[in-house]
């Protein structure tokens, strides 16, 4: 954090340590790399990260070096391979913690003392280092040593119940969303806390541990949902009727729409917009809770409706109205969209195993410090003799550890 | 685990002690990034008026279910440790002590659509001309540009439009929700992220910036899976349910009870033995789950199977009689559970605060802590226009002549 900061890169010059595997501490370190920080990943030999054999792959064709979701979560930094199970490897890790900021990592609490990941220890070599610590339930509580998955956190952090079965099919489970949620968002408090420590540092010189629980960040998103318990004795459920309609997905020629029309300004517009059919003005949806208690119903007509304009019809008039359709966008809507393309929102970088991967880019723009692309996803090892020689091992040292299945 | 700061030495601060927001937010988004700011430590201040009186007042929870734009759990849960600013900035004279306030504040954050900062006065521009190591970042659905840009966003849209919700459902069934409105969330922390990192890049340079963040970008940046099989292999995955593509068994089964269920999910070979002996032995030695591709292949058995075992059990016996054998298991928490939940008890997360009009009632606290300089909620969540003269006063330094004026002029509503 000495080093002069250019006028390019919010974090320039701030070196990040990572351990992480899969989602969480990948994703949190992915928010600095592309800021500008140096972050060096440590990887274990052999099967490198989880999130290697996840996929997706061109082709369908499993290779560590190219799957989608690695090379995405891993742009901008270097990657070393090292066990950290071995004594040898856990002194690669304090070298290299004694001359970070920030060493951000996703390992169980069980396993953190013994992967030399021990925050007091990291920091009495280095009083500036910050340690932030993500696991599935913090480092306190009875709950501390379970083992979770995503789906596992996404249900303890009550985002599931929210979701699934309806009018019809209340036998259907409680539903997760798509990909690796839990992770990203514990990924994205990481990213906070570990800047908010930093911040802090600028001031104290001090470093401090961050400790994220992942079943708290859920619990922290679930919109107005929890506070029913507190504040009126209820418990929201997934199930029934929704109060208010349509709020609701439609089916058209060529795909998915989702019409919102929760104010009766809206809902007037949308009558207009389709040529005021008979049925619109019928007792029966007179107003949005009426049209909410008949939504079976309504849904007759407007899926009618709806079968006959395209998606792209329905979006674009609706939103000249100001009424906030949206189309149910599939990947290729994505890619295809004038408006993301007019903000080329999308990022094409090098695959380590040859070609482009087109993938998301920015997720916010900084007029002065744009986030941007520096660096590819490093191969399994791409970097460890390049980051061993510059912590002053020699080239018959590096070998050695080679040798002895402590770095690749 | 470390010593509390006081130990250290008296000086540390929260993070962003002395650090100044002039939060123009309303609805989820943009009152979702400045809690982050509130939770680290900035002064907060809300601007709020009573002519367009913020979406998340008027919505339930209420206690008694009275209504009441000081009683609502949706805005107090996403406003706590902050102050509350009335000012109605459509009355001439309004937009002077916003820009006062602007001056005198490090960030300023807003999520109106794009172009209606420009058009209340309060661009990025003169906000800079006030202020010129200002960060202002606006959370707008679509962003500053572009052909949609000022499309109108609500929360349970932008799922869809993101591709959450072509990616997310049972199969063969139509898109689903995910449940909230994910992309307030989600774009407020990334709103926050961005904010720090200007802020980090402000103490060191001197040079404030302009941060457009678009919540359809902040939540396609939470699918990679979905937009890299597009762009690697041309075929966007369907819609599983609680399946994995490569994991099995992974699913929420129903359990002894009304609408109870459990999770779980077994990543390799190793948790699947350990899960097959806490089941039935025999089924360790199944040839038909021998493997991840043998266990993905007949998943239908396999989930049958499992949620006949599931059916008779509670969501906690299941819990507790995999979890005894590291087996990844746990129930569906529903908000009672969350309430009731011993270990979120325990690690003091809740928040209580007294609260002028609806008591103490409990809250979601702060999913992040930091053991250098120890963060906690300071106040529940402002009355609308709670501290209006103090800001005035303290903030801006006006007196008491003056603040009189301004309400006479009907500016503080």
């Amino acid at each position: 954090m000495s080093a002069t900061p250019t006028a390019r890169d919010a974090l320039a010059g701030i070196r990040v340590v990572e351990c992480g595997d899969f989602v969480a501490a990948s994703y949190a370190a992915k928010q600095l790399a592309d800021l500008g920080a140096e972050v060096v990943k440590i990887e274990p030999p052999g099967s490198g990260d989880t999130a290697r054999r996840r996929g997706p792959f061109a082709g369908g064709r499993p290779d560590p070096d190219a799957s989608g979701l690695y090379l995405y979560l891993n742009t901008n930094k270097r990657g070393i391979a090292v066990d950290l199970e071995r004594s040898e490897g856990r002194e690669v890790l304090a070298r290299l913690a004694r001359e970070a900021d920030v060493v951000i990592h996703d390992v169980a609490p069980l396993d953190i003392a013994r992967l030399g990941l021990d925050a007091d220890e990291l920091r009495a070599a280095n009083p500036g280092l910050v340690v932030t610590s993500i696991s599935p339930f913090g480092l306190t509580g009875p709950h501390r040593d379970l083992r979770m998955h995503d789906l596992n956190l996404w249900c303890a952090g009550g985002v599931a119940t929210l979701n699934g079965g309806g009018p019809g099919a209340d036998d259907l489970p409680p539903l997760k969303a798509f990909g690796q949620q839990a992770g990203f968002q514990a990924g994205l408090n990481g990213a906070l806390g570990s800047l908010a420590a930093l911040f802090e540092r600028l001031t104290s010189g001090e470093g401090q541990l961050v400790e994220i629980s992942m079943q708290e960040c859920l619990t922290s998103i679930l919109e107005m949902t929890f506070e029913f318990y507190p504040y009126m004795g209820l418990i929201p459920s997934r199930l029934g009727q929704k109060p208010i309609q349509p709020l609701d997905f439609l089916e058209c020629k060529d795909g998915w729409v989702f019409i919102c029309c929760v104010e009766e300004h809206q809902w007037h517009r949308f009558v207009e917009m389709v040529g005021n059919p008979e049925w619109a003005s019928m007792e029966l949806f007179e107003n949005r809770l009426t049209r909410g208690a008949n939504w079976d119903a309504l849904q007759i007509f407007l899926n009618e409706l709806a079968s006959q304009y395209t998606v792209e019809e329905l979006y674009h008039q609706a939103q000249a109205r100001r009424i906030p359709f949206a189309p149910v966008s599939t990947m290729g809507d994505l890619l295809a969209s004038d408006h993301l393309k007019a903000r080329g929102f999308f990022a094409t970088v090098e695959s380590p195993a040859g070609g482009d991967v087109t993938m998301p880019g920015a997720p916010y723009r900084h007029s002065s410090t744009p986030w941007r692309i520096r660096r590819r996803a490093p191969r399994l090892g791409e970097h460890t003799a390049d980051v061993l020689g510059e912590l002053g091992y020699s080239s018959g040292e590096i070998a050695r550890l080679r040798e002895a299945g402590v770095a690749q | 685990m470390t010593a509390p700061a006081a130990s250290r030495g008296s000086e540390r601060r929260r993070p962003l002690a002395g650090v100044r927001v002039a939060d123009f937010t309303w609805v989820w988004a943009g009152p979702f990034c400045t809690l982050q700011l509130a939770h680290l430590g900035a002064e907060v201040i809300r601007v709020e008026t009573l002519s367009r009186i913020c979406v998340t007042r008027l919505l339930p929870p209420w206690p008694e279910g009275q209504p009441g734009f000081n009683r609502s759990g949706y805005f107090n849960q996403y406003n706590q440790g902050k102050r509350s600013l009335a000012l109605n900035l459509k009355e001439p004279g309004a937009l002077a002590v916003a820009r006062e306030l602007v001056a005198k504040s490090d960030v300023v954050v807003e999520n109106f659509a794009a172009g209606v900062m420009d058009r209340l006065g309060l661009g990025y521009e003169t906000c800079r001309s006030l202020r010129p190591d200002v960060i202002m970042i606006a959370l707008s659905g679509y962003g500053a540009t572009g052909p949609e840009r000022e499309y109108v966003s609500y929360g349970p849209a932008q799922v869809p439009l993101s591709g959450f919700s072509s990616l997310t459902g049972y199969p063969d069934w139509r898109p689903m929700h995910v449940g909230i409105s994910y992309g307030d969330p989600t774009g407020g922390l990334h709103g926050a992220v961005a904010v720090l990192a200007a802020l980090v890049h402000r103490r060191r340079t001197g040079e404030g910036q302009y941060i457009d963040l678009s919540q359809w970008e902040g939540t396609m940046a939470l699918l990679p899976e979905g937009i890299l099989a597009h762009t690697m292999t041309g075929e966007a995955p369907g819609r599983h349910g609680n399946h994995d593509a490569l994991w099995s068994p992974h699913a929420v089964y129903r359990c002894a009870g009304p609408d109870r269920w459990v999770s779980i999910a077994v990543a390799d070979d190793d948790e699947w033995r350990r899960l097959a002996a806490v089941v039935d032995p025999a089924l360790g030695g199944d040839a038909r789950f021998a493997t991840a591709t043998d266990r993905k292949r007949n998943e239908h058995a396999l989930d049958a199977l499992l949620g006949e075992w599931c059916a008779s059990r509670t969501p906690e016996e299941v819990t507790a009689a995999l979890q005894g054998a590291g087996v990844a298991a746990f129930p569906a928490m529903t908000a009672k559970d969350l309430n009731d939940d011993p270990h979120l008890g325990g690690r003091d997360y809740f928040v209580e605060l007294p609260h002028a009009e609806v008591g103490v009632k409990r809250h979601m606290g702060i999913p992040y802590k930091l053991h250098g300089t120890p963060l906690a909620v300071e106040r529940a969540a402002p009355l609308l226009g709670e501290d209006t003269d103090a800001v005035l006063r303290d903030v801006l330094g006006y007196d008491d002549r003056r603040i009189e004026e301004l309400r006479a002029a009907g500016i503080l509503t």
